[in-house]
């Protein structure tokens, strides 16, 4: 590191707080022990922190935090639909290689442990047979899955991503905590915490000479296309959906992978192969990374109730169409009963001792270390040997030694009736690392996951970095705990130089431009995200009417009675403030305007006000979140606080922020989107909802009776009063207004307009027909077209709106009967017959 | 004996189903004292049905894909059996209960009928304090197996009431259990969870039932049903033994196996998915008819 570069007063601050920081932290303290070696990577990651926030560590966090916002980093507990940050800790952990190569080299063994294990388990059972594993400690495991015996995996292999959590002991040692074999998470948010980190600290981190993420996803990637049998396979990170917890994630590491992102209803096994539904018809899929738990893969080979699995996927996988990873069935070898025995299975499966010890685990199934775990009961955690354990609360591990004299007894009792469902764990002690607490550094105790990735040669390859998680206080036994409150970047130093980014790489790349498969939900989802913002704005545009013609500078009314009557019904009849009226009819005759508008613009409750319209709007992005940047997302997800003052000035400042955002998320799609299949159903969306809306108006305030004032509402609610003047300054006339709103072709925001880029879109998207002939869609947006080409002022009277209208939303449904999943739904997916 | 089944099942769609994916578990197993002399499978209107093959648990499984919109679906299976069994008797040098119990979790062996695969909890039979303690009181450790399993067969068959309308496919034993009603699919799941509860391999059996009509009366075709029971290993000696809660006896030579499993879930005679715009009505016939 180069000293001279670095300001002299930001190793006083490092000193200081690592001064502080020694006087609290406990013996085995990683920082301590990295100190007490004459390491030096410590020393400057915390001179990189204090050159960026001039020595103030709680700035440090903050910034961070903003950057993790930023980013979209978010977290889901169980139960909460609501994403909270998951919070970074300003200091990353940092790793040397002397730490490092033990990690990296034990988890990648541990890694081909597993793989040898279910390669017997789900083939010959020699291990069972032999005596060295009880068929019990197998069966127990709610992840055995039966169907899977003696079905070759595509590729070779069951295994492609696995995770180990690891502790480190006051020892300094390492030492699994468990093992993640089914679909880990985490990854992603290694990924997203590197990137924030990187943001806040740049230079400061490249000269710590950390080694980089990218690597390791490549490597992944390259490992289940090497499974695959196509030589240019299409991967497909198979979902739960938007409400599963880490949802945020896989979104994130589809795209960062460029994989598809779909649901078990994108997907469909027709002759043992897996297609994904998209707007081209059906294509191939070769290997899907599986973010599901396997009951709910597959509802003919596992739970019959699964609604978001893939009806024939192991169907498809057994005929070794489809890799699938990880197979279903791995995650037996994370059970605890079965933990016990590996360092066992690792010298006879790999001639080894493990390179990672495992805590120490006695299962219960067996007289001897049933004794045992009962003899030693106070110093030994008591925990589930799979899932479900009688006795123990919610089944989470309890320490022996805190149970009171009755729960003892009673939870003996229960290890007697059923010692198999039992385990005895050594009490794991873990070390500490710091943290940032109240603007101090401050000890923590930590768990770190570790990832690893079959790569393109079929080698393990670990991921260097991960996830660290902090306890919330102080207290170093893992179990108290638990998740962690906070998460930290993993960087692991290394000793030779680390590869510099490989700006101007040579790699061999096959260049294209072919924007790629685009999934029917997804082309569903962009064209109801363009639908939903356009009428949210459509409707912002009523409510300013009615703003500007009740509120006058004289304080009189800006407009006739009338014609804001007309504007109250527009707000009425389009559902933005329709429970607002109906509450209000049962108390007075009067229409409150200025009411209805507050309720158009702010009232949550109401299906299609302003705020509603957004809300839905975000919905529908978070299920396509992969395909949208993070600028639109953060648009959509930041909501504004509900509106406690009803007056003029108030609702014409939120109609303005409202006003803002929609401009910006219209200019977003305009220039910053490709110009993929994706944009043209975003667009299709906004233009077919602009189009239709555009007659409706029409109708209510250009009929054949409009008041001046009423064409004046209609100019302004369609943008179009500046268009108007310069071009006719005589003054307001029927003909005119209808000419420039409905047909001029030039004017971007006339019916004509839109219809002109609808039957663009149509034209331009892809055809399933083979005989040259439009498909309907096409056929009734270019009917529509020749309509308006051959119509005038005269003739564009309500009843025609009206007309239109009606065959816009028909070429609506249309487009969805030909490109979206409709009538895909299963309606029933249950064992249906019960036994009498 | 010789049983000649016919089990018929038909779907009524209100409006056309599109599209069918579906396991049929229809072909019986062979068994000790049963063996399958000829089975076929139809399904009207015809669609391609793959050929049965080894299913997760003890069973066959045949997989049917309707691609054509239909409105009415009926899927028949024929069976003819060969069946030649005595209910299983107690006898003084059965092992005990704990002593099963001891074994199951010591077998060195994965295979389908390894007890280890039936002495936990499975998707649909969660082991439950209330059951554990009600099934307690007839499984001591020191007990002798097979009159131990007889006594509680014989208590859920005089505690539970037959009730058709008390549950649905998917109730839970703890509910059904909790209502002391229900049907065979019931009651055997109770006695499962209760034995399982106490650390025994105990597993889920569908098949059919012969019902011998009351003396003078024709039987009635088609008037059979699907049943449902109990297999407990018994220790590596007496080997698995069949228990019917619902009638409180022994399996005997009026009881037909199709499949074994840990619970209704693995075993469904029919179960899979269905792609349409209405719900759909199922009627089942089943017929037994003894032959000679």
């Amino acid at each position: 590191m180069d000293n001279a570069a670095v300001q002299p007063a930001l190793f006083d601050w490092v000193e200081d707080w690592v001064s502080s920081y020694a006087s609290t932290a406990g013996s085995g303290d990683i920082l301590r022990d990295s100190f007490a070696r004459g390491e030096t990577m410590w020393d400057a990651m915390l001179a990189g922190v204090a050159a960026f926030t001039n020595g103030d560590l709680a700035n440090a966090a903050e910034r961070v935090h903003r950057q993790a916002r930023e980013l979209g980093t978010a977290y889901r507990l169980p139960g909460e639909s609501e994403e909270r940050p998951w919070p970074l800790s300003p200091l990353p952990l940092v790793l040397g290689e002397r730490d490092w190569r033990v990690i990296e080299a034990g988890v990648a063994q541990r890694a081909e442990l597993h793989e040898r294990l279910l390669d017997d388990l789900y083939g010959p059972q020699a291990l069972v047979k032999e005596g060295l594993l009880p068929a019990a400690a197998v069966t127990g495991s709610p992840h055995f899955q039966r169907g899977m015996i003696d079905i070759d995996p595509p590729g070779g292999h069951r295994l492609y991503i696995y995770a180990a959590d690891l502790g480190r002991g006051p020892d300094g040692e390492w030492r699994v905590l468990g093992d993640h074999l089914r679909a880990p998470t985490g990854a992603g948010y290694a990924l997203e915490n590197r990137l924030a980190l990187s943001r806040v600290m740049g230079e400061h981190l490249n000269r710590l000479n950390v080694q980089r993420l990218a690597p390791f996803f490549e490597a992944f990637r390259q490992g289940m296309v090497a499974g695959c049998r196509r030589s240019e396979p299409r991967i497909a990170l198979l979902t739960p959906g938007r409400f599963n917890q880490s949802y945020p994630e896989q979104a994130h590491l589809a795209r960062y992978m460029g994989m598809l992102l779909v649901e078990g209803s994108d997907l469909a096994v027709h002759d043992d192969r897996l297609f994904v539904r998209t707007i081209d018809g059906l294509k191939r899929v070769d290997a899907v990374w599986r973010r599901m738990d396997s009951r709910w893969v597959d509802p003919l080979a596992f739970d019959s109730h699964s609604q978001i699995g893939v009806p024939g996927l192991m169907d498809a996988m057994a005929a070794g169409n489809a890799v699938v990873a990880n197979m279903p069935g791995c995650g037996v070898g994370e059970a605890r009963g079965l933990a016990a025995f590996l360092p066992r299975l690792s010298r006879r499966l790999l001639n080894v001792e493990l390179l990672l010890p495992n805590t120490a685990t006695w299962w219960c199934g067996q007289p001897r270390e049933a004794a045992e775990v009962e003899a030693m009961f106070d110093r030994l955690l008591i925990a589930p040997a799979f899932e479900t354990a009688a006795g123990l609360k919610d089944n989470r591990p309890v320490i022996g030694a805190t149970l009171d004299a009755d729960a003892r007894a009673a939870l003996i009792a229960a290890m007697r009736a059923r010692p198999m469902d039992y385990v005895g764990q050594e009490v794991v002690r873990l070390s500490t690392m710091p943290s940032v607490i109240d603007g101090v550094m401050a000890p923590r105790p930590f768990t770190l996951r570790v990832f690893a990735a079959r790569n393109g040669r079929g080698q393990w390859q670990v991921m260097p970095g991960g996830f660290a998680r902090l306890g919330e206080d102080a207290d170093v036994r893992a179990t108290v705990m638990g998740e962690g409150v906070s998460s930290a970047d993993v960087t692991v130093v290394a000793g030779a130089l680390t590869e510099p980014h490989p700006a101007g790489s040579r790699l061999p790349i096959h260049i294209r431009r072919n924007p790629g498969t685009l999934q029917s939900r997804a082309a569903d989802n962009l064209f109801w995200l363009g639908r939903y913002l356009e009428r949210g704005e459509a409707h912002l545009r009523l409510v300013r009417a009615a703003l500007g013609g009740t509120i006058d500078a004289d304080g009189g009314m800006a407009l006739a009675p009338a014609t804001i009557d007309r504007i109250a019904e527009q707000l009425v009849a389009s559902g933005a403030a329709a429970k607002t009226a109906r509450a209000a009819e049962r108390g007075s005759a009067q229409r409150d305007v200025a009411a209805l508008a507050f309720a158009a613009l702010d009232n949550g409750e109401e299906s299609a006000s302003v705020r509603a319209l957004l809300a839905t709007a975000r919905g529908i992005a978070e299920g396509t979140r992969e395909r949208l940047s993070a600028d639109v997302w953060r648009l959509l997800d930041t909501s504004l606080p509900p509106l406690t003052q009803a007056d003029a000035a108030t609702m014409l400042n939120r109609a303005t922020a409202f006003q803002e955002r929609f401009s910006a998320l219209a200019g977003l799609a305009a220039e910053n989107m490709a110009r993929t299949s994706g944009w043209r159903f975003h667009d299709l969306g906004r233009r077919l909802e602009r189009a239709a809306e555009t007659c409706r108006l029409a109708r209510a305030f250009a009929g054949d009776e409009a008041s001046v004032d009423d064409l004046a509402t209609l100019l302004d609610i369609c943008d179009s009063q500046i268009s108007y003047r310069a071009r006719y300054p005589e003054g307001i006339a029927l003909d005119a207004v209808r000419d420039l709103i409905l047909l001029d072709p030039w004017n971007p925001r006339s019916l004509a307009y839109q219809v002109d880029r609808i039957v663009g879109h149509l034209r331009a998207l892809p055809s399933l027909r083979d005989d040259g002939m439009p498909e309907e869609q096409v056929a009734m947006a270019t009917h529509v077209a020749a309509t308006m080409a051959v119509a005038n002022a005269a003739s564009t009277d309500s009843e025609a709106m009206l007309g239109l209208e009606n065959r816009l939303y028909a070429l609506s449904d249309a487009i969805g009967a030909r490109y979206f999943l409709q009538g895909s739904q299963i309606v029933r997916s249950t064992a249906t017959i019960r036994l009498a | 004996m010789i049983y000649e089944v016919t089990h018929s099942t038909t779907f009524d769609y209100d409006a056309p189903m599109r599209y069918a994916r579906c396991n049929l578990r229809l072909e019986p197993i062979d068994w000790p004292g049963q063996s399958l002399l000829s089975f076929s499978l139809h399904v009207a209107p015809e669609g391609p049905i793959s050929p049965s093959h080894v299913a997760a648990y003890a069973g066959h499984i045949a997989r049917m894909v309707v691609e054509q919109p239909v409105t009415e679906l009926v899927i028949t299976a024929r069976a003819r059996l060969s069946v030649n069994r005595v209910a299983a008797l107690p006898a003084p040098d059965d092992p005990s209960v704990a002593g099963v119990a001891r074994a199951a979790v010591a077998v060195a062996d994965l295979g389908v009928m390894s007890p280890a695969n039936y002495i936990y909890p499975s998707p649909m039979i969660a082991l439950t304090p209330d059951i554990a303690a009600w099934c307690a009181d007839s499984l001591s450790p020191g007990r002798g197996i097979v009159e131990a399993a007889y006594e509680l067969t014989s208590r859920i068959k005089a505690a539970f009431r037959y009730d058709g309308a008390a549950t649905e496919t998917d109730t839970t034993p703890a509910e059904a259990f909790d209502r002391r009603a229900g049907v065979c699919q019931d009651f055997a799941q109770v006695m499962i969870a209760g034995l399982r509860a106490a650390g025994l391999p105990a597993a889920y059996v569908s098949g059919y039932l012969r019902t011998i009509p009351p003396a003078g009366k024709p039987r009635l075709i088609g008037a059979d049903a699907t049943h449902a029971w109990v297999m407990l290993w018994c220790g590596p000696a007496r080997g698995w033994l069949g228990f019917d809660p619902t009638n409180g006896v022994g399996m005997n030579a009026d009881h037909i196996l199709t499949a074994i499993g840990r619970d209704y879930a693995d075993i469904a005679p029919i179960d899979g998915i269905f792609v349409g715009q209405s719900g759909q009505s199922i009627k089942v016939s089943v017929d037994v008819a003894p032959i000679e």
